[in-house]
């Protein structure tokens, strides 16, 4: 029983962090409906931009914390610029900027490895690794922090969309971004908003990741798995997004705790394959139509 | 003279939406009929679930006496219901030849073992296809185009190569959807003697849809007219346009307009 | 620069070639984009291996002669892009997309953590069977191959589907059907691919057959031109080749695709040759074309000019 529990917490914990990386995917795609997968490799620069503030500049944690979010925040904007807003003017088919989202996660995973390397880099030890005892169960510190801060975060970008001005404008451009064009709305505003908000996330989450697990340039691998998150709990869904990773998260530790961690990779290609089969809009995603 | 066509009761509900309800109405063989009504009568809809495209909710289909719902859209082009759309939906970034040859594919049976090793049974059949696109472009005065990229061909010849193809797979229905939309009073004009000419000449029966009138009440013998997914009048151009229910689902009142 | 050191690139374009024609009729020609082809030249691979490795190898194979591990590869390869094909190629656009690159990295990681084929370490006792005739008429057969099939009413058929999938449905195409025998002919020749590729580095591993082979393989279809035989020829020679010759600069090899993947769909998404071909025919074809286009602007200008239209 207290290790059903300790995997619950284990499994919420890295749950979470899947959401932080899950929820940039689905922001993405709800506004212009293709999945952006130059998202991982923004999150594995999060995890290195930490890792150098942290080392190289010796900054305090939240500062270096800030820095890898708003370092992440501008790449992820300039990737946009690059790579997404020359195929918006061309109003390119989705797929086009599906392969250049891809040459953008091949170009940034590869321009680590050719400039700072392939090895491996450890964080410095940020939290004790004395864990929190409450009664039976043990709960990692760092484990706890990712837990909180990525539920603030969370917490926050939800209320940004539901009571800002422009939060509401990026759920209607959701809906149909012309519309939202020929009623006044400064859409490339928003496609920034939505980009940076992504990339910000991105760097909470791909600090934490640097923390608990170690840096190197195809992190952005891993967040294959975030991403099957989003699809799980509906693309373009935030609520999705968060509720797929939880799920994700914690069916992932279970089956690395009771059964073996070589089939935890694996159990999130068994639940794409099964959401596709069986409801590929997801939990809580949203379906398009094709007008005859 | 008997009915190629026979629908009975059809609808098709969306969720809370009726788009189509109990309407019933018949095609005779070889007669052009016309489909008329406000903008989200349901006439598009009644198109898509004749071929396929959607599925009824009730109601019948019946094509040459046998019942078609249910069957997968190149079923029904198989036994020869063929469409043009509302919105041209031409093989864009290919010729007009290919746009054609590829429509003609169904007049050949040879396998794809055959094409790959090319034997006489590919050739033979292969040429006759040629043979038929380059006729079909021929008689329908596109022949100067052949070469010329579907996209950047002037609108109204598009819709006229939409037609083309969709004789290439030798329908005996041809449906129409709005194949006179954006053309002038000539060119409109042009457009009913080509469709009274294909009729006879590849022995069809016609549905179209249309919202110029000139054309409908120019060539429809019949003339089925809806609103709100419901049929409200039925008969000839004439007796259409004397129908109250007609004219109060254009005008909105009761009042009689010119003529 | 002798030889054999030529003939090596030579040959591993040839292997990379046959896969990227294979996908040329997937992507190209029926308008399905993949991330998940590596995994099949992976099954191909594997298959292959193992029914050619020596008995007294380890991991142990079957031993029978190549010509049987060709056969075997690629149709081991087909057989399982059937059971994909049945669930995804149903989904719309980027959810088959996204169907691939979910298939194409379980597929290696079933690979990474099952022993039986070696594992993570891979397969090292592959006989070296790929040799340059081989390849050569190899890839000649499956050029032709693809052109026949191109250039008849089936290709026609899957062009359409490229096109415009609800008029092809309406032209009396079976869609589904040929989104799958698309999708099988390809899986066939990245198995095939695969097989010669195993047998020609003599081991293989895992890691060799992940996302990123997947998605040169879709660069380099696109960078030579979508819809274009000799563009799938070129863009796999030029592609395969340069980083070779450019041995110095290999770390940089990535980098240099990845950015020409973003220039290419920002600035020439048509690709090298933009859906023409480099034969007599192709050529032809274009100069036609081209000339219909400005023969119909110069009738249709004249007859606007009188304000009628034909």
């Amino acid at each position: 029983m207290v290790q059903f529990f300790q995997q619950l917490i284990n499994g919420l914990s890295i749950g979470s962090v899947y959401a932080l990386m899950a929820v940039g995917y689905s922001l993405v795609y709800s506004i212009m409906n293709f999945s952006n997968f130059a998202h991982g490799g923004v999150i594995m620069l999060g995890a290195y931009f930490g890792f150098f503030g942290l080392t190289l500049l010796k900054l305090p944690f939240a500062a270096a914390f800030l820095l890898a979010s708003i370092g992440t925040l501008l790449v992820a904007i300039l990737v946009e610029r690059i790579a997404y807003k020359p195929l918006r003017e061309r109003k390119a088919p989705f797929l086009y900027f599906i392969i250049s989202a891809m040459g953008a996660s091949i170009l940034l995973e590869n321009i680590v490895i050719a400039t700072i390397g392939p090895t491996f880099r450890t964080y410095p030890e940020v939290f004790p690794r004395v864990p929190i005892n409450i009664g039976p169960l043990a709960i990692g510190r760092l484990d706890l922090m990712m837990f909180i801060i990525s539920a603030v975060c969370l917490t926050l970008l939800i209320l940004f969309i539901d009571r800002t001005k422009i939060g509401k404008a990026i759920q209607a451009a959701s809906y149909n971004v012309k519309a939202c064009a020929l009623m006044g709305v400064n859409t490339d505003r928003i496609i920034l908003t939505v980009f940076g908000l992504g990339g910000f996330l991105a760097g909470v989450a791909g600090v934490f990741f640097g923390m608990k697990y170690t840096v190197y340039p195809q992190i952005g691998n891993i967040t294959t798995k975030s991403f099957i998150a989003a699809v799980f709990g509906g693309l373009g869904s935030l609520p999705g997004a968060v509720l797929g990773s939880v799920i994700l998260g914690t069916i992932e530790t279970f089956v690395a705790g009771y059964l073996s961690s070589q089939f935890r990779d694996l159990i999130a290609f068994v639940i794409l394959i099964a959401v596709l089969i069986l409801r590929p809009t997801g939990i809580m995603g949203k379906v398009t139509e094709d007008k005859a | 003279m008997s009915a190629i066509l026979e629908i009975r009761n059809l609808t098709k509900k969306f969720g809370g939406l009726t788009a189509v309800g109990d309407v019933s109405f018949d095609v005779r063989e070889g007669g052009i009929v016309g489909l008329i009504g406000p903008n989200g009568a349901g006439k598009t809809t009644i198109f898509n679930l004749i071929t396929g495209v959607y599925m009824p909710t009730s109601g019948s289909i019946t094509f040459k006496g046998t019942s078609i719902v249910g069957l997968e859209p190149f079923r029904i082009a198989d036994m020869g219901i063929t469409r043009t759309f509302q919105n041209i939906r031409l093989f864009k970034n290919l010729t007009v030849f290919e746009n054609v040859l590829t429509a003609c594919h169904m007049n050949a049976s040879y396998s794809f073992a055959e094409a790959i090793l090319r034997l006489p049974s590919f050739r033979i059949q292969e040429r006759k296809l040629v043979e038929k696109a380059e006729n079909l472009l021929d008689i329908m005065g596109l022949k100067q185009y052949r070469d010329l990229v579907a996209n950047n061909l002037p609108y109204g010849l598009q819709r006229r190569l939409e037609i083309v193809r969709a004789l290439a797979l030798n329908p005996s229905l041809l449906l129409l959807d709005e194949p006179a939309a954006g053309m002038n009073p000539d060119e409109t004009e042009h457009l009913m003697q080509l469709i009274a000419r294909i009729r006879t000449e590849f022995k069809l029966s016609v549905l179209v849809i249309e919202h110029h009138m000139d054309l409908i009440m120019g060539i429809c013998e019949h003339i089925v007219v809806l609103n709100f997914g419901q049929k409200i009048a039925e008969g000839t151009a004439e007796e259409v346009s004397r129908s109250p229910q007609v004219i109060e689902a254009y005008l909105g009142t009761t009042e009689a307009a010119d003529a | 620069m002798d030889w054999t050191y030529i003939q090596g690139i030579l040959m591993l374009a040839g292997i990379n070639l046959i896969a990227v024609l294979g996908l040329s009729l997937l992507t190209g020609f029926t308008g399905l984009f993949s991330f998940g082809h590596a995994g099949f030249m992976a099954i191909g691979a594997y298959v292959g291996a193992w029914i050619s490795a020596s008995p007294n190898s380890t991991p142990a194979g079957l031993g029978l002669p190549f010509f049987l591990a060709i056969i075997g590869g690629g149709l081991a390869a087909g057989i399982v892009s059937y059971f994909i094909g049945r669930i995804s190629l149903n989904l719309k656009g980027d959810y088959f997309c996204i169907a691939t690159l979910g298939f194409g990295e379980a597929i290696r990681l079933i690979f990474n953590n099952v022993n039986l084929f070696g594992g993570a370490r891979g397969w090292p006792g592959v006989p070296a069977r790929s040799t340059f005739p081989v390849i050569l008429v190899a890839d000649v057969i499956a050029v032709l191959f693809l052109a026949n099939l191109v250039r008849s009413r089936h290709g026609r058929n899957m062009i359409a589907v490229r096109e415009e999938e609800l008029a092809a449905q309406i032209a009396g195409i079976n869609v589904f059907k040929y989104k799958m025998i698309s999708l099988i002919i390809s899986a066939i020749y990245a198995g095939v691919a695969g097989v010669f590729f195993a047998h020609y580095m003599t081991f293989i591993q895992p890691k060799m057959f992940s996302l990123t082979k997947s998605t040169e393989l879709t660069i380099i279809v696109i960078f030579g031109g979508l819809g274009s035989i000799s563009g799938s020829v070129l863009g796999a020679v030029v592609l395969t080749a340069l980083p070779e010759i450019l041995r110095a600069f290999e770390i940089w090899r990535l980098v240099f695709y990845g950015a020409a993947v973003i220039l290419i769909m920002v600035s020439r998404p048509k690709g090298l040759m933009g859906g023409m071909e480099l034969t007599p025919g192709g050529i032809r074809k274009a100069i036609a074309e081209r000339n219909a286009l400005r023969e119909a602007k110069k009738t249709l200008l004249a007859e606007s000019g009188n304000g009628q239209e034909d």
